[in-house]
């Protein structure tokens, strides 16, 4: 049972997608994975709802949380692990770790390989002059991704840079203040559709804005690590070139 | 007294020079006077259309939570009176979950859905507190606000964990309080709603004091009790809505600054009115300077640092009046 | 007549009985009526009724010939100043800030006080030998202290009747006379004067008349030698009591102990 959308996305890539006997709401690829039954949003999973699928094996992130139902799975028998699924080095370690658990390890490893080659083939090659793009995830307060994030290595891989690229933590508000002082070349958006807050007197202090030079980023494949990453990588290269 | 007709306005204008120049790009008082005076600069972009409305937005609201306090402290004869009591909070985090969770969409969609919010929180309660169809009572007041806004924030947590929609949870960064998007716009509309409150407020100050006496005394002293505390919660429920739909929810202001003012003020609310709006005023432009540079360039809410220093300075403010 | 109550009957939502039932009273100036009765008599409820705090389910009140529901808030506080039983204080002001809230009624929400407001408020201070206390702190007052810095309050308003709820309560000897010693002054001078007490003695020596209340309604009214009869009293208090008469001719009630006679 995969209780981590990239584990779902990963499981099926190494062919070992009939084996998988529950997914969450947000395992939304491939489009194979809707035939699995849902088990909710996998944030708290309920444990009976688990346990009535009666899987061999539980797959779940590494957070606190789930450190303790972890525990409780495997005082009822059942054996629980839990996975970090951060960044891009994450698909390949976790590939072949579900290879061997799934006995595909053939699959596992081709996957790995074909991965590793596209990854290098999409990696831009340092540009001379790197666009700084600012990660905004949220807007009411205004949010931004920092340094270790998954997303953040995208576009660093892209030839981008992240405009918070000294911030640490995962995420955290900022003000605008903080975003106009270092000007941004281009602002990633995470919601398709229009952006509304353009026209909003405070941010058009920031010059990204009043130029429009927004990247509207949408797509599981960007949210988090997984075999499609290269294709994101290749996504991301295009449109800052075309907006640089 | 007279000492603090010339060391406040001083004071204030320190606490409003700091507001200017601190933030993720520190500038000497020097360069906030040419980004004020000039044009053009990056300094004056930030200076003027960034940081000037910050820094007036947060201290007209933290003038407005502290005139808040006072009134409703006095109105209900409770020292621990403060705007938050009267259910506004779980009212307005209500409104704001709803506003994401319904995807609403456009800029003003989760301020206006907080604003409605509080406001029918504090007409529930209002329902509520009324005795014997007209009169409000002060001690059912207390109760009625912290049931209804319980039972708003139950209601937000319940939307918060069911709801399917992106974000849902980043309405609670919003509701902790920040001035982050500040802008002369928001500004404007903050004025708009605050002005008439503040005014009506201040024109009570003779029946608050009376009223601080209990409702027999103030009535044989000329006051007409159940109009002015009707007057008064309105005036504060509206000030205290307009300020969460502004930046969010920012405690302490309402209960701590108030009873820090009286202990160098005489509580007679003609003087203290205005001291505790100036006073509120300048503690939230520093709360608001500590929670942007005490993690750069990220920030913390301003909720949170206000909470941080409110409580102690109580804790303190507490054993001197006790002592 | 500047104060006067008509037929007044007042119930308070669920209680049976009627806190008052069909009670008239009247205050002319220059007239001081003492009002007496067991505890739960309505005494209170009278006064409530008369400054408008308890609306009455019958009858009227009338204030210099006005109904009540004519006059305006800070209107009737000019006029008619009322000191109440208890107060409790929730933010400590100095004695002469207190003092000055009997004027607010003059002033307007923007007006500051003036000469004459601190005038007054110092002419009512010293007139309740409350002068020296005027720095000191609400907080800081013993009970008789606190009980004459009210009543120069009510002074303060100037008003032209004064309306007292056990004024001596928690005064001694020498307070409690000097007290009525000042309000038979004032009285004297023109102000109409009501007060509420359980001190029959006093209230026999210094009022001009009496009313009697029991349960709600009146039971007697008149000058004290014709209310405070043996058989009335010991009706209406439930316990037997003896009446002499002391050398101003004023009617002086002694309660019996069991088993006692008089003379």
């Amino acid at each position: 049972m995969s209780l981590i959308p990239a584990t779902t996305e990963l499981l099926f890539a190494i062919g070992a997608g009939p084996v998988v006997v529950g997914r969450t709401t947000w395992c939304d690829y491939p489009a194979a994975a809707a035939a699995v039954p849902n088990l909710g949003d996998g944030i708290a999973p309920n444990v009976e709802a688990v346990l009535a699928s009666h899987p061999d094996l539980v797959i779940l992130y590494n957070s606190a949380q789930n450190a303790a139902i972890a525990a409780r799975l495997r005082a009822l028998g059942i054996a629980a692990l839990r996975l970090n699924t951060d960044s891009l080095g994450d698909v390949e370690r976790v590939g072949r770790l579900l290879g061997r658990l799934t006995g595909h390890v053939r699959a596992a490893d081709s996957m790995a390989a074909v991965f590793d080659t596209a990854l290098a083939a999409a990696t831009a090659p340092a540009p001379t002059r790197r666009p700084k793009v600012l990660l905004l995830v949220w807007e009411q307060p205004p949010m931004t991704i920092g340094r270790g994030s998954f997303l953040s290595e995208l576009v660093a891989r892209a030839g981008g840079t992240n405009l918070f690229e000294d911030v640490t933590s995962s995420a955290g508000t900022v003000s605008i203040e903080a975003v106009a002082s270092r000007d941004p070349d281009l602002i990633l958006t995470t919601t398709a559709g229009p952006v509304g807050f353009a026209e909003r007197p405070e941010w058009r202090t920031v010059r990204a804005v009043r130029e429009k030079r927004f990247l509207p980023v949408s797509g599981s494949e960007f949210n988090r690590p997984s075999p499609r990453a290269p294709a994101a990588i290749r996504e991301l290269t295009r449109l800052l070139r075309s907006n640089g | 007294m007279r000492a603090a007709f010339v060391v406040l306005p001083v004071a204030v204008g320190l606490c409003l020079l700091v507001g200017l120049s601190a933030g993720t790009v520190p500038l000497t008082p020097v360069e906030v006077w040419h980004g004020l005076s000039r044009s053009g600069t990056s300094a004056s972009v930030i200076v003027r259309d960034l940081r000037a409305p910050r820094v007036l937005l947060a201290f007209f609201v933290g003038g407005s939570l502290a005139v808040c306090g006072a009134a409703l402290q006095a109105m209900i004869r409770n020292p621990l009176a403060e705007p938050y009591l009267l259910g506004l909070s779980g009212g307005a985090g209500l409104g704001a979950v709803i506003a994401i969770a319904s995807r609403a969409t456009g800029p003003w969609a989760v301020p206006v859905a907080a604003f409605l919010g509080a406001l029918a929180a504090v007409a529930l309660v209002y329902r509520l507190s009324l005795v014997a169809g007209r009169r409000l009572d002060p001690r059912v007041l207390l109760l009625s606000g912290v049931v209804v806004g319980s039972f708003a924030g139950a209601l937000m947590s319940a939307i918060m964990v069911l709801s399917p929609a992106a974000g849902i949870r980043n309405a609670f960064l919003w509701l902790l309080g920040g001035f982050g998007s500040a802008s002369w716009q928001a500004l404007g509309v903050f004025l708009a709603y605050a002005v008439v409150p503040l005014v009506v407020i201040g024109l009570s100050a003779r029946s608050l004091d009376l009223l601080a006496l209990g409702e027999e005394p103030a009535h044989h002293l000329g006051a007409d009790v159940h109009r002015t505390r009707r007057l008064v919660y309105l005036c504060t429920a509206l000030l205290t809505a307009a300020s969460v739909a502004t930046c969010g929810i920012i405690g302490f202001v309402g209960l701590v600054v108030p009873h820090a003012v009286r202990t160098f003020a005489r509580p007679l609310h003609r003087s203290l009115l205005p001291l505790v709006f100036v006073v509120g005023g300048s503690f939230l432009v520093l709360s608001d300077v500590v929670s942007r540079t005490v993690v750069r360039p990220l920030e913390l809410p301003v909720g949170v640092i206000t909470a941080l220093v409110g409580v102690p300075l109580f804790a303190v403010l507490l054993r001197r009046t006790l002592a | 007549m500047i104060l006067e109550a008509g037929d007044l009957t007042v119930r308070y939502p669920s209680t049976p009985r009627a806190a008052l039932d069909g009670v008239s009273c009247r205050v002319a100036a220059s007239e001081l009526v003492a009002v007496a009765g067991p505890n739960g008599s309505g005494k209170t409820t009278l006064v409530r009724a008369l400054s408008g705090l308890v609306q009455p389910e019958q009858g009227t009140v009338r204030v210099q010939g006005r109904a009540l529901a004519d006059w305006g808030r800070a209107e009737l506080a000019r006029v008619l100043g009322v000191v109440p039983q208890r107060e409790e204080i929730a933010f400590p002001l100095r004695v002469e800030e207190a003092v000055m809230l009997g004027r607010y009624a003059r002033l307007g929400p923007l007006a500051a006080p003036g000469a004459a407001d601190r005038a007054a408020v110092r002419s009512a201070l010293e007139r309740c030998d409350a002068g020296t206390l005027a720095l000191r702190s609400i907080d800081a007052l013993s009970g008789g202290e606190w009980q004459r810095v009210r009543l120069a309050r009510a002074l303060a308003q100037e008003p032209a009747v004064l309306v007292l709820d056990e004024p001596t309560a928690s005064l001694d000897v020498r307070h409690e006379m000097e007290l009525l010693e000042l309000i038979r002054r004032l009285v004297d001078q023109g102000l109409a004067g009501l007060v509420i007490t359980h001190e029959l003695n006093l209230a026999a020596r210094y009022a001009d008349r009496i009313l009697l209340l029991s349960e709600g309604r009146v039971v007697a009214e008149g000058a004290p030698r014709d209310v405070l009869v043996e058989s009335t009293l010991s009706r209406v208090f439930e316990w037997p009591v003896a009446v002499t008469t002391w050398c101003d001719g004023s009617p002086q009630v002694v309660a019996l102990r069991p088993g006692e006679r008089y003379p």
